[in-house]
């Protein structure tokens, strides 16, 4: 027992510190900046602010960008299919809790829980109906056929009143403990956790039998389909949980950025972002997506401020940051054909291969020595 | 054999009745002869526009297997060039000649983008090719880079076109409704466009080694044939054609910052509509979404007063026919 605790620490030694790391972060930021991790209240429209704050609301920015990503690698990077529509899950999310919050005739917390459930209901039948018509379409006729679908959506909202057209609207009311702005750190803690327990379920999933079927439908759809696996239905399943998963993502997304629900949530960008953030971070790995997301916002924010002073001229970074993150897409794309997490996952096992020979090389050199 | 021309014949028939069923309906609902004729011709318009951005983008997938999502910025790339040639100031004073300046900024549109092309191909791409994912990101991720420089330079502010010269002014009358001339002028240079492309991938040499490349490049390589200078030539056809399609659309749509995504989403459902890697498919299709697109933007105007329905439109046509013909119209099963 105590040897399989000890395995499983030396196995996972670097997810639990990163862990840690981010449940303390928000008090140690507090801490040292003398903000505390709850933030200063400001006015008396109940906003906080500080420091800490500050860091909390990137962080879950993170997370659920995260979440939205790894949802997209369980279909794109584990089962191989890549679908250009993922936003269209994310968005309904967003707009089901939007809309409960806003027009139902429910109490905040029942509206609430009825958006949360309605919402991850109506996206997993969504996604379960887009799978069932549009999976028999291979490779890229999927693709842009999904990229259809989420797109013809996503016009009809812009121009569609009841939801505010093309500005969207903003809900007024929303359970307080878990308001970004009045109570910042429990929304840090409630995005940290899903994140976590969608990273432990994909986990549990590929490891299951279910995701070994998978990754095979990935390296060969035909040679699983011979084998007698019925693929159809397992990449019904793979795209309606990955459905499901990215709504949740959408309703975090909408509570943070201002409670406001506005149609280019269920843009192509939507799409795009996790795309790029498994792609970047790496394709079929399981800390790829959340290295990728955590990096593309990282460089975002930072570009986004960065202030470059040469002698009397400021330069201001800021202005110009997509340019530089159109030019980092190339870099990484150039440089880390795998993804960080593959490359580095790479790079590993090639050293470790080299100390394995170099290992067995002396061993011969000492046995032929006697 | 048999089966496969058996099968462009459904194809043609289904085409041909759809483009039936929209021009009846299109006569029947704005019951004004003058009013269809507008609509048609703007159908074709938008096709013919449509098809300046898909034929690249249809021939660059089939040959090399690449979603160039930067296909939207060279078209709108092309339509700041245009612009700018027409209404620099320092141009006009050497030119006085509106028509000259014209021609010179489709010329310069057309430059442009083949040097964007070719440069992006080269220095890019190539190194990527054992990575097909990776250069949809790359495209991207240069879509992103060439729409911030256009920003950079231009600004954010749509440029509309102001001077104008004799094809944009002049018009004629059908039906007792005035037409521009510009409009023609577009249908006939795409028209131009598609059957030059196509008797260039079917009477040359270099279009042999093209097709034969579309059904298997790697063979081509095996015959000795340097394909990797093929993809390139066709790489910077594609962009220049883009780019061209942006220089000749700036008269009528202006130039935007929004332009070349729109119109990239609806060449790539253009792309699959007609059938990956048939050229013909793409020509075909681009009519048929923007004679589509046209009567349903009509149609919506008139009755239901809710023109959404004309911007979905592409959209639809691609789900409906891809639900029909899971590899487009004239796409062969893969």
């Amino acid at each position: 027992m105590t040897n399989l605790l000890r395995k499983t620490l030396q196995n996972n030694w670097i997810y639990l510190a990163i862990l840690v790391a981010l449940i303390v972060l928000p008090h140690a930021i507090g801490w040292f900046t003398g903000d505390g991790p709850f933030g200063m209240q400001v006015g008396r429209r109940f906003m906080v602010i500080g420091q800490s704050v500050t860091w909390q609301g990137r962080l879950s920015q993170i997370f659920i960008f995260a979440i939205l990503a790894m949802s997209y690698n369980i279909i794109f990077g584990f089962t191989g299919v890549i679908s250009f529509g993922h936003a269209l899950f994310f968005g309904i999310g967003g707009y089901m809790l939007g809309v409960m919050l806003q027009f139902s005739d429910l109490g905040v917390n029942e509206a609430m829980i009825f958006g949360v459930v309605g919402g991850l209901i109506l996206s997993g039948i969504a996604s379960f109906a887009m799978g069932l018509v549009s999976l028999r379409l291979r490779g890229v006729y999927f693709a842009v056929f999904t990229l259809a679908v989420a797109e013809a959506v996503y016009i009809y909202f812009t121009r569609y009143r009841p939801t505010g057209a093309e500005d969207g609207f903003t809900f007024s009311d929303m359970p307080t403990f878990i308001e970004p702005t009045r109570n910042p750190l429990n929304f840090y803690y409630i995005s940290l956790i899903l994140c976590v327990l969608v990273f432990l379920f994909i986990r549990r999933l590929m490891y299951s039998p279910t995701g070994a079927i998978m990754l095979a439908i990935r390296e060969n759809e035909e040679r699983a389909k011979s084998i007698g696996y019925d693929t159809l239905r397992y990449k019904l399943f793979a795209i309606t949980v990955a459905g499901m998963i990215a709504s949740l993502a959408g309703m975090l997304h909408v509570m943070l950025n201002s409670k406001r629900v506005g149609p280019e949530i269920l843009g192509v960008n939507f799409t795009v972002e996790p795309l790029l953030m498994t792609i970047i971070g790496g394709v079929g790995t399981f800390l790829g997506p959340v290295i990728g997301a955590a990096g593309l916002r990282v460089s975002e924010s930072t570009l986004r401020e960065l202030v470059i002073t040469i002698g009397d001229n400021r330069i201001n970074v800021g202005d110009s940051w997509e340019i530089i993150l159109g030019f980092l897409f190339i870099i990484v794309v150039m440089v880390f054909p795998q993804g960080v997490v593959g490359t580095w996952m790479r790079w590993r096992a090639t050293r470790q291969a080299k100390r394995l020979n170099a290992a067995i090389s002396s061993q011969k050199a000492t046995a032929s020595g006697d | 054999m048999n089966t496969m021309t058996e099968e462009r014949k459904v194809t043609l028939v289904i085409v041909a009745g759809i483009t039936l069923a929209l021009l009846v309906f299109s006569f029947v609902t704005t019951g004004d002869a003058g009013d269809f004729a507008i609509t048609i011709m703007s159908g074709l318009f938008q096709g013919m526009l449509l098809f300046l951005v898909a034929s690249g983008l249809s021939i660059v997938f089939g040959l090399m297997d690449i979603l160039n999502f930067a296909q939207g910025a060279f078209f709108m790339i092309g339509a700041y060039i245009g612009y700018e040639i027409h209404h620099a100031t320092g141009l006009i004073d050497i030119i006085p000649d509106p028509n000259i300046r014209f021609v010179l900024s489709l010329i310069g549109a057309t430059m442009i983008g083949a040097i964007m092309g070719w440069i992006l191909e080269r220095v890019l791409l190539r190194p990527l090719y054992v990575r097909p994912l990776f250069q949809l990101v790359l495209t991207f991720g240069v879509a992103l880079v060439m729409l911030e420089i256009v920003k950079s330079i231009w600004g954010v502010r749509p440029r509309n076109w102001t001077d104008t010269f004799s094809i944009l002014e002049s018009s004629f009358t059908v039906f007792g409704q005035p037409f521009t001339l510009y409009r023609p002028f577009v249908v006939v240079v795409g028209i131009a466009l598609i059957i030059s492309i196509a008797l260039l991938l079917n009477r040359t040499r270099i279009g042999i080694i093209i097709r034969a490349g579309v059904e298997d490049a790697e063979m081509v390589e095996a015959l000795g044939i340097n394909v990797r200078a093929v993809f390139t030539l066709v790489f910077t056809l594609g962009s220049a054609v883009a780019a061209l399609g942006g220089g000749v659309a700036a008269p009528f749509l202006g130039a935007s910052l929004e332009m070349g995504n729109a119109f990239l989403l609806a060449a790539i459902a253009v792309v699959v509509l007609g059938g990956l890697g048939s050229y013909e498919g793409t020509a075909i299709a681009s009519i048929l979404v923007g004679l589509s697109v046209a009567v349903v933007a009509k149609f919506a105007t008139q009755y239901i007063n809710q023109p959404v329905w004309a911007s979905i439109t592409p959209m639809l046509v691609l789900i409906i026919i891809l639900l029909i013909r899971p590899s487009g119209l004239f796409g062969k099963e893969r």
